[in-house]
């Protein structure tokens, strides 16, 4: 997967600038919530529950500010990403203590044959690891500059 | 969760999965290349019990029988096709509460999308 064909999953209605849930728990809810309702998507509490369930395996919060909730439901007709920010913080248990402000949510089927959905989450570790990647998304001012932030790495 | 029998087979199979994924050497090398800690399988396995104690013990049994002959037992149908052996769905079959529906041709159970 390139970061080109990683931008096209981001869509304006499956981003959230301001986050507004404190913990982990309404903060998955309000993404699922937003995927459900603008993604296409019903049977939110299956999300859901799968989502809490991969946290218990281990957090997705991997430090500095950034998680990546993922999983594979039945509830998923295809490989769907929302993205979220929280400038106040949410404590999503990150290995490094911190409080979490950026998150990259993505559910896909079970039936993934090519592991596009491991591939994608590949891609978007990759591509926040960078300091000032991470400091210009928490600034962003909209849809359209986060979206320039991503697409200048797909170049 | 609601005590709707075929969304805790949704549930009880994404779990499932999860399990396989985790205990699976090279997919859980990626993901922990990738930093993802997966120490927590234990965990999920008190999710499985937990599910499985809201499951009536047919339905169970029946989950756990199909999974043996094909590895996944709940399919979702698309374009009125049952996933797992393309047989058509008659359209009279849809997702009712608390009703599992299973096809008629492989005995997979079907989750209307």
């Amino acid at each position: 997967m390139t970061f080109q064909e990683l931008a096209s999953y981001f869509v304006e209605p499956l981003c959230i600038f301001d986050l507004k849930a404190t913990s982990k728990r309404d903060a998955l809810a309000e993404m699922v919530t937003t995927m459900c309702e603008h993604g296409g998507l019903k049977d939110r509490d299956i999300i859901l529950e799968m989502l809490l369930n991969r946290e218990s395996l281990g957090s997705t919060a991997i430090g500095k500010g950034v998680a990546f909730p993922h999983g594979r439901t039945l509830a998923a007709r295809d490989l769907s990403v929302v993205f979220a920010r929280s400038q106040a913080g949410v404590n999503f248990d990150a290995v490094d203590k911190e409080p979490t402000h950026l998150f990259f949510l993505i559910i896909a089927p079970p039936q993934d044959r090519d592991s596009i959905y491991l591939q994608a989450l590949g891609k978007v570790v990759d591509l926040i690891k960078e300091d000032d990647t991470r400091n210009e998304i928490l600034a962003a001012a909209n849809f359209d500059e986060f979206c320039s932030i991503i697409g200048r790495e797909a170049k | 969760m609601s005590d709707d029998q075929s969304k805790l087979l949704v549930a009880l199979q994404d779990l499932d999965q999860m399990i396989r994924e985790a205990e699976d050497k090279d997919k859980a090398a990626e993901l922990k290349d990738l930093g993802f800690a997966l120490d927590g399988v234990e965990e999920l396995r008190k999710a499985r019990e937990k599910i499985t104690e809201r499951i009536t013990p047919q339905l169970l049994n029946r989950y756990q029988r199909v999974a043996t002959s094909y590895g996944r037992t709940v399919v979702p149908v698309v374009g009125e096709l049952c996933t797992g052996c393309f047989a058509k769905v008659p359209s009279s079959f849809r997702y009712e509460k608390d009703t599992v529906t299973t096809c008629e041709n492989c005995g997979r159970m079907l989750y209307f999308t």
